[in-house]
């Protein structure tokens, strides 16, 4: 089967700023596929480019064989999108809004089937200026998938949920990838990622930085034990090995040193604080970080943080 | 080849008039709009027709026995005039940026929705309101304020007049979207150029009354076209040596119109913004 997506070298520039950075990404068919990342890092962006919303500076698009910029129209008839803000639609309810979507689609899905999938059976005839802001979210989805698309975009599906509503959405995104739909999910929650998809491409600064499935992507994190410690005061950083070139200094002096082989590092700074007169290191530490720390630093963004105690 | 067009047509035009119900529905259960736009030149009609009671006529030289005529019957063409702008311009205009900018728009080109079937849904809706609006109008103005139907000739301008009238209110409508820099200014900056164009365009003042080159002003949009015909369709025959050129110039407004249906709608499809929300 040919991938869903097939893009090289896209490249998105507005003014001095570059928003996507020549990213190239081969997204299998029949797969969840992740774009994890920060807000900034360049994710809605490149999601656009490849639903057509944006044209790219620069690159080659292929989404199920189709350039979003110049074949929009034949493409918008496979597609479905569900957008980072919910729609509004006041006047309208969900029955209404989705009879009407699935008119416009070759082969639609049932509109009941669609509303008992994501669960607004009971909200059906309730209208728009009505729904809580989880039900809406739900009705984007019903209305990115009645037309029974072959490739489905979720751009930050859960953003300011709390984690009842998350996990509920959750189980109606799983529901959805079980018709064999390609998904496309763009996210800064990690577990979201983790939760959902085969696939993960984590993008920081408008490039992709790892690609790979939640265990690769856990290997890749969890590699590095973290040895850390307090130095004497005038403590000169170039009285460190040459090996130990990776250490940090902290912000209150505390030196860290990334390793994946803890023993061996920690029996030499054993060895190397002797040879300094210190039969006791001063606040050592010897830690492995979980995943989501790991992450947070890998991203280094304040928003991930946020994100992060909201979880 | 041709069946594939003609199946291509008929599917943008089922489309549109989906697209035309589904905005007739969103319209109709929004009160400010409902009220404020396609209620409001039918209480003009009813407040000033009970108000001014007087009769009207113009100077003699016209010629000789020019009938005079109930100022509701020169109220209505004028009225109508406003009513078919309202629902075309002001209520399109408005609704258009204001879903520009809150994501209605962006969600909908995410859909197969054709171009084309937006814009006949749009230019639909706007037709539907008018026609009741004017069919209420009439209904009133006969039962209640002495209003003449039109002869058989005049059905034929008013049909044709409402017809070329509000895709071109449309256009400017969609046309001036361009200029909105939010949402909230939509109804603001909309509103300035409705009134304005009320005034000069010999809506509630007679043309004759304002001065020529605000006429000139007047005469590059389509409201100015519009009031004219409707008053041929109104007026007696006669009072067409009170307009300019003293003639009710029907051609002239056709064509008008029509150069900014063809012309303005291609060029506002052309670069019409389906998303400023970001």
């Amino acid at each position: 089967m040919p991938p869903a997506i097939s893009i090289s070298g896209v490249t998105k520039r507005y003014g001095s700023i570059v928003a996507v950075d020549g990213v190239d990404l081969e997204i299998e068919a029949g797969q969840v596929y992740a774009l994890l990342g920060p807000n900034g890092a360049g994710k809605t962006t490149l999601v656009e480019i490849l639903e057509g919303y944006r044209d790219r500076d620069a690159g080659e698009v292929s989404v199920l064989g189709f350039d979003p910029q110049r074949q929009r129209g034949e493409l918008n008839r496979r597609v479905g999108i569900v957008l980072q803000h919910s729609t509004p639609m006041e006047g309208l309810t969900p029955r209404e809004m989705l009879n009407f979507t699935a008119r416009l689609y070759d082969h639609p899905m049932d509109t009941d089937e669609v509303l008992e999938l994501v669960g607004l059976t009971e909200h059906a005839d309730r209208r728009g200026s009505k729904l809580s802001g989880g039900q809406k979210r739900r009705l984007d989805l019903a209305t990115s998938v009645i037309g029974n698309p072959d490739l489905i975009f979720l751009d930050e599906p859960t953003t300011g949920f709390d984690a009842t509503a998350r996990r509920q959405a959750w189980e109606v995104v799983r529901g959805l990838t079980e018709r064999g739909a390609t998904v496309i999910l763009t996210t800064h929650y990690l577990d979201e990622a983790e939760h959902l998809a085969q696939q993960i491409g984590l993008i920081k600064d408008g490039r992709i930085i790892f690609e790979g499935d939640i265990t690769a992507l856990r290997r890749e994190m969890e590699t590095d034990t973290r040895i850390s410690w307090q130095p004497p005061s005038g403590f000169d950083p170039a009285d460190l090995p040459d090996e130990w070139k990776e250490v940090s200094i902290g912000a209150d002096g505390r030196l860290s040193l990334p390793t994946q082989t803890p023993t061996v590092h920690l029996a030499r700074l054993i060895e190397w604080s002797r040879n300094r007169g210190m039969e006791e290191i001063p606040e050592l530490q010897v830690e492995r970080p979980d995943l989501e720390e790991m992450y947070l630093e890998l991203v280094d963004d304040s928003e991930a943080l946020e994100t992060a105690d909201q979880s | 080849m041709n069946a594939t067009n003609a199946t291509n047509v008929l599917r943008t035009v089922r489309l549109g008039f989906f697209y035309m119900v589904l905005n007739l529905k969103t319209i109709y259960r929004q009160p400010a709009a409902l009220f404020f736009v396609v209620a409001f030149p039918i209480m003009f009609l009813v407040i000033f027709s009970s108000l001014l009671t007087f009769e009207i006529g113009i100077p003699e030289e016209a010629g000789a026995n020019v009938p005079a005529i109930k100022f509701s019957q020169y109220f209505v063409a004028g009225i109508m005039g406003v009513a078919i702008f309202g629902t075309s311009f002001n209520l399109l205009g408005t609704s258009l940026a204001i879903q520009q900018f809150d994501g209605t728009l962006k969600q909908l080109a995410a859909t197969p929705l054709p171009k084309a079937s937006f814009f006949i849904g749009l230019v639909g809706t706007a037709l539907t309101y008018t026609v009741l609006q004017l069919v209420i109008m009439l209904i009133l103005g006969v039962a209640a304020y002495g209003i003449e139907l039109p002869d058989a000739h005049g059905w034929l301008t008013l049909i044709w007049i409402v017809l070329l009238g509000v895709p071109a209110g449309c256009v400017l409508g969609i046309a001036i979207t361009k200029i909105i820099p939010s949402a909230n200014a939509a109804p603001a900056i909309i509103q300035a150029p409705f009134l304005f164009l009320q005034f000069i365009s010999g809506v509630f003042f007679t043309l004759a009354s304002v001065p020529t080159w605000l006429q000139w002003v007047a005469g590059v949009f389509p409201l100015r076209w519009v009031a004219q015909g409707l008053r041929s369709v109104f007026l007696p025959d006669v009072y067409k040596f009170a307009e300019p050129g003293m003639n009710w110039q029907l051609e002239l407004a056709a064509i008008v119109l029509a150069v900014w249906i063809v012309a303005g709608l291609g060029l506002s499809v052309l670069t019409f913004k389906w998303d400023r929300s970001g």
